[in-house]
């Protein structure tokens, strides 16, 4: 098991233990950790300001995201548009807040989608055994052997490029590690006597599943959820740099860098916010991710010298 | 073992059979119709009447039953026949071959420096756990992870190319090209790779063997490298090969912005230009490289590592 950096005192794990029967609101809880861990607590801050300006983005970007101002072509900063003016004359600042909400939401669907179908398999799998088993678990080495652009690429050929096409390819590709994980964990909690004593009370598989599997595993998988959550962002975001993505006149992030790249040697800001949007966006989630994963790792760690 | 082995054998058999059939019928469910697009390529005019189209059709025995023409199909693909490029005309296989080697070359630059860092790094950060240059190299990977290629490549383009002219900012000619995007290409394995090497050198170093090494009064550093690195490298070597199959077809994005000519600007190029030949052979290619360094890497565990070969012989 990696060592921690930040170690959590039994004591303090134990109070958390007691508390979070009460507790089941996801930012809560972040919030309650964030209380011992200052990265986390800034990682969150960061995304949950992210989150918040691209909710109120009909509100605060002033200007419409594909009005051109042609005049203004390449403007700098300016009190009117705060990230200056783009090669056709559109306002940066609101273009940014547009296309945020593309990026962000297209991967936000992609991910539950995935984790849902995932999470579904992988406990089937576990529960049913035997061929069923084998039979999905070849079915995820397979998956995880192709890159997931070229899975994009191939459905793009197929069915045309936008916004459905994206979804279904990140999902084809994304539900193999959750599918894996909650397996993995399923098979443990399986063995366990509460569900030997439900199959004597006479249980379906589908109520073990559903009332006893699966409300064990929720917190690895959103743990899961939010360490993919910057690839998603990244991969969804080389898809619609290749403009297999979302199109014109729709953007999101990597669109606009893609637009801005011809003029490069002209006007660099106009490739480096939207990457660093993406990177900003994509490093406070994966930090997020790595503090609820050390969260998870300390706990077990203490149940098991307590046992 | 055997068995072992020759159930993975007849898992990457099946896995290239289904993947060939549904490359196989991308033509017929498509956008693109292969007969028209054929046409256009032949006659240079798409407004050819129904009949012509019809008798192209049958010249190409699209009349016969799917599963023969996948049959068909399947038996020039083994010989390496894919037809010719609708775009250039010329036999397909060599496209895709000379695309392979590019992307072997930039593929393996970018891992090898990736690997090159991450090992000392990762080995030194787990040596002085909690030290500040544990915390610097943890901070660097996890920034490293969540940068996205498509950035970090026009970012040193402007850097090395534009503003201080060292190295060339596009195109494939002679070494000093495979640098930017090599080095493009890197950052993220190398954050996972160094991330994975730390976590690997820690269980190790609390190992018995080392533990009882070094206790018999052999110094730290001799402990390592006789004992400890090459245990510790294991799970990197995986990650390596893992990689490798993921980048030799997914590198598409460093390939177009730096105009790389290797398999994933293949593979994008023939989609937007609707080549389809190209497009079936460059998937084919890609998987069956991909899943054959998968294969191999669990074959060379197998063999390699007595605990996994004792845990696959009873499974």
């Amino acid at each position: 098991m990696p060592q921690l950096e930040t170690p959590v005192s039994p004591d303090i794990v134990k109070g958390m233990r007691s508390r979070m029967g009460n507790v089941h609101m996801a930012w809560s809880f972040l919030a309650h950790l964030s209380q011992h861990n200052r990265t986390l607590l800034l990682a969150s801050s960061v995304f949950a300001t992210v989150i918040v300006l691209l909710l109120l983005t009909p509100w605060i970007a002033l200007h419409d995201p594909s009005s051109m101002t042609l005049s203004g072509r390449f403007s700098g900063p300016s009190a009117e548009h705060w990230l200056g003016l783009d090669h056709l004359g559109r306002d940066v600042f609101s273009r940014l807040l547009y296309g945020g909400q593309f990026s962000v939401s297209i991967t936000a669907i992609t991910l539950v989608i995935a984790a849902v179908v995932g999470t579904l398999l992988g406990a089937i799998s576990a529960r049913i055994g035997g061929a069923v088993d084998e039979f999905l678990m070849r079915i995820v080495d397979l998956v995880i052997s192709f890159p997931d652009v070229l899975v994009a690429l191939f459905l793009v050929a197929i069915l045309g490029p936008g916004y459905g096409t994206l979804i279904l390819a990140l999902t084809l590709t994304g539900w193999t590690p959750f599918a894996r994980m909650t397996r993995g964990l399923a098979l443990e909690i399986n063995a366990k006597d509460y569900i030997r004593a439900a199959e004597i009370l006479g249980c379906s598989r589908t109520f073990i599943i559903l009332y006893h599997v699966l409300p064990n595993v929720l917190r690895p998988l959103a743990t899961i959820a939010f360490l993919r959550f910057g690839h998603k962002l990244i991969t969804v975001g080389s898809l619609s740099f290749l403009g297999l993505g979302v199109q014109p006149p729709d953007t999101d992030w990597a669109a606009m860098l893609a637009e801005a790249l011809p003029y490069l040697d002209r006007a660099p800001f106009l490739v480096l916010i939207p990457g660093l949007a993406i990177f900003i966006t994509a490093l406070s989630v994966t930090l997020i991710g790595q503090g609820l994963e050390a969260h998870m790792d300390e706990k077990m760690k203490w149940r098991h010298d307590n046992k | 073992m055997w068995i072992f082995i020759l159930r993975r054998l007849a898992v990457l058999a099946l896995a290239l059979l289904v993947v060939s059939f549904l490359v196989f019928l991308i033509p017929y469910v498509g956008e693109t119709d292969p007969v028209r697009a054929l046409a256009r390529a032949r006659f240079g005019r798409l407004d050819l009447d129904a009949a012509a189209i019809e008798a192209l059709r049958i010249e190409l025995g699209m009349h016969r039953p799917l599963l023969v023409q996948y049959l068909d199909w399947l038996g020039n693909a083994v010989i390496g026949d894919f037809g010719n490029s609708y775009m250039s005309r010329e036999p397909v296989i060599e496209q895709v071959w000379s695309a392979l080697k590019v992307s072997i070359v930039l593929t393996l630059a970018a891992l090898g420096f990736a690997f090159a860092v991450a090992v000392p790094c990762g080995s030194i950060a787990a040596l002085r756990q909690g030290s500040a240059f544990d915390s610097i190299i943890k901070s660097l990977n996890q920034a490293f992870v969540a940068v996205p290629e498509y950035w970090l490549a026009p970012m040193s383009i402007l850097v090395f190319a534009l503003y201080l002219g060292w190295l060339p900012s596009a195109g494939w000619r002679g070494p000093e090209s495979v640098i930017l995007p090599a080095l493009a290409l890197s950052l993220r394995p190398m954050g996972y790779f160094t991330q994975v090497m730390r976590a690997s050198m820690i269980d190790v170093l609390n190992s018995p063997h080392i533990v009882a090494a070094h206790s018999r009064g052999l110094s730290i550093r001799r402990t390592l490298i006789a004992h400890g690195l090459r245990n510790a490298m294991l799970p990197v070597i995986t990650l390596f090969s893992v990689w490798m199959a993921g980048l030799l077809g997914g590198a598409v994005v460093i390939e177009v912005i730096f105009a790389v000519p290797g398999m994933g600007r293949l593979v994008y190029s023939a989609i937007v230009n609707g080549d389809l030949p190209v497009l079936q052979a460059g998937l084919v290619a890609i998987v069956t490289f991909a899943v054959l360094i998968n294969t191999l890497t669990d074959l060379a565990y197998t063999v390699l590592n007595p605990v996994v070969r004792f845990n696959n012989a009873a499974a």
